[in-house]
């Protein structure tokens, strides 16, 4: 369902601060997967989800949707297919619309914006009832600025808009990295519970080895830029977080090795 | 008395112009100076074609749809071109000088004697009060004209205000709040946020465009300088109109920009009543708008340093 191939981005091409962020990378997700990408700070993960949502073009290879080929197309026009969760809760919610604003924006994704009343009492209802399943207290607050909030509950109500009209891709950027240990909690359980009631297809970014190991069917470790392991099926469940430390752990090795051998050649032949 | 009716009217057509520069400053924090040269284009525009015999509802109309044709070309160079919005915004200022000159054929094109909405509101205001020339008003005597005028323009600006503050509750508006908002946000629901720039600023330099057009009819004259300050002006009235009634409510903040710009009018027409010099006002009014700006953090400022005195 979402293709890549061979997709490459290099940031400040031909400057000092070149970066080559994503290089060569193929994925395929299946319909319905829930897949989990890990990575080291710089492996290019979050690179990669906004690859996907078009949030830059990349330098080449192709991304298709559904067979439809979306490399070119403006990151407001892939939004018709894909709900976005972000790192930072400041960035899927607009702090000094109300709540009820906030969704009602949500439940219009990828549909023209009209001259219609956005919240008429039907959908204010709606809106009440829905933030109701989030358990949090916030069906009576949605006349209220979503300024007003927790980084929790920001999270938790752009989830929510991410998922208003469901999604053929829902696409999660490390979403919990900037909260609390109770809230991270919180927004994890609401993940999983709307991607198994939904079954959307979903790629989630994260930090934390364990979310890695407990959540999704498919893992991907991400390295330079480059995939370097794939678990799927019974070996993903069987994965455990000690065996991505240790698998992290001979990455880095790795590295030290190439970079002292390249000293030690440097040395002896510059 | 005719002073404060005069006042009260000029503050009215200003708050218009208050109206725009809200929805660029405020709404999409884009300093859009654009409006310097929309609202002499909106007097422009109306006035050459009253003089040319064109129907002044018309004219006005006619005004407004050239100041949003403008912002618009504004927001186009800004998100389309990617030039900086400040730049944009002088870029069109400054064309549109020439575009005025162009318009009226020369620098200042007087109304006196033609059909304009004044005289409109004097047929329709001598008619309601029976054809008398003045009325009493708490013991003053005020002309028909005045009186008229005074309220033909305040009927225009409640409509202008209550059609805005709809038009921000529809879909399309609260996109484009959004917008000005988290523009990250608008994009991934899949707004096209440049789109969005380009259709509120010509709405802002449509308002502006508007106040210019019945600016000039009222005082009877299109002059290629009378946009000179208008940006300004105008982020004066909004500041005021702020800090008379906060920013927790859209519906409170037009209404503030309106009292603003009232507010504003009538204390330059005092000052200028009791002897201020006429050419000192720009200056005054930025120093103004400057001070509005800083005093916030001033404040905060020294707050927390009365805060941390007392904890000495």
């Amino acid at each position: 369902m979402l293709e890549l191939r061979n997709v490459t981005k290099v940031f400040n091409p031909g400057t000092p601060n070149e970066v080559r962020a994503i290089e060569g990378v193929d994925l395929t997700l299946e319909e319905g997967a829930f897949v989990a990408i890990i990575g080291t700070n710089g492996s290019g993960k979050s690179t990669l989800l906004n690859a996907v949502a078009g949030t830059f073009l990349v330098d080449s290879g192709t991304i298709s949707l559904d067979g439809t080929d979306i490399t070119r197309w403006p990151e407001h026009r892939r939004a018709s297919l894909m709900g976005r969760v972000f790192q930072d809760p400041f960035t899927g919610t607009s702090p000094n619309l109300t709540i009820a604003e906030n969704l009602v924006l949500a439940a219009q994704r990828g549909l023209p914006r009209r001259l219609g009343w956005a919240l008429n009492r039907k959908a204010k209802d709606e809106i009440r009832a829905r933030v109701q399943q989030l358990n949090m207290g916030l069906e009576h607050l949605i006349d209220n600025p979503i300024g007003s909030l927790s980084g929790g509950q920001r999270q938790a109500l752009t989830l929510l808009m991410a998922t208003w009209l469901k999604p053929r891709l829902l696409l999660l950027d490390e979403h919990t990295a900037a909260l609390d240990p109770k809230s991270a909690d919180q927004v994890i359980a609401l993940t999983d519970a709307v991607v198994t009631r939904d079954r959307l297809t979903t790629l989630m970014v994260t930090h934390s080895m364990h979310q890695a190991a407990n959540l999704g069917d498919q893992l991907i470790m991400m390295h330079r830029g480059r995939i370097i392991q794939e678990f799927r099926g019974a070996e993903k469940r069987r994965t455990r977080v000690d065996d991505l430390l240790a698998r992290f752990e001979e990455v880095r090795r790795a590295d030290q090795l190439d970079e002292t051998a390249a000293e030690m050649l440097e040395r002896t032949y510059v | 008395m005719s002073l404060l009716i005069g006042a009260l009217t000029i503050g009215f057509i200003l708050s218009l112009l208050a109206l725009g520069v809200f929805i660029s400053f405020r709404i999409f924090s884009f300093p859009d100076i654009t409006a310097d040269g929309s609202s002499t284009l909106g007097a422009a525009v109306a006035a050459a074609m009253i003089v040319n015999g064109v129907n002044p509802v018309v004219a006005t109309a006619a005004g407004f749809a050239a100041g949003f044709v403008a912002g618009a070309v504004t927001g186009t160079l800004a998100t389309k071109f990617k030039i900086n919005g400040l730049l944009s915004g002088i870029l069109v200022m400054t064309g549109l000088y020439s575009v005025n000159l162009h318009i009226m054929g020369r620098s200042n094109v007087p109304l006196l004697g033609e059909k304009t909405l004044t005289t409109y509101a004097q047929a329709i205001g001598t008619t309601v009060l029976g054809g008398r020339t003045s009325l009493n008003v708490m013991g003053w005597e005020v002309s028909t004209l005045d009186a008229s005028v005074l309220g033909l323009t305040f009927v225009a600006i409640a409509l202008t205000g209550v059609l805005l503050y709809a038009f921000f509750q529809t879909h399309l508006g609260t996109a484009m709040r959004a917008t000005g908002d988290n523009s990250r946000m608008i994009r991934a629901l899949g707004v096209n946020d440049g789109n969005m720039i380009v259709l509120g600023l010509a709405v802002s330099n449509g308002l502006v465009a508007l106040s210019g057009a019945f600016l000039a009819q009222y005082q009877g004259f299109a002059d290629v300088q009378m946009g000179i300050g208008m940006v300004v002006w105008g982020l004066a009235s909004v500041i005021i109109g702020e800090a008379l009634v906060g920013t927790r409510q859209l519906g409170f903040i037009i209404c503030g920009a309106v009292m603003g710009s009232i507010l504003f009018r009538l204390l330059v027409a005092i000052a200028l009543r009791l002897g201020l010099n006429p050419n000192d006002l720009k200056l005054i009014t930025a120093v103004f708008v400057f001070l509005a700006l800083i005093l916030p953090s001033l404040m905060r400022k020294f707050r927390s340093r009365r805060v941390r005195l007392s904890h000495a």
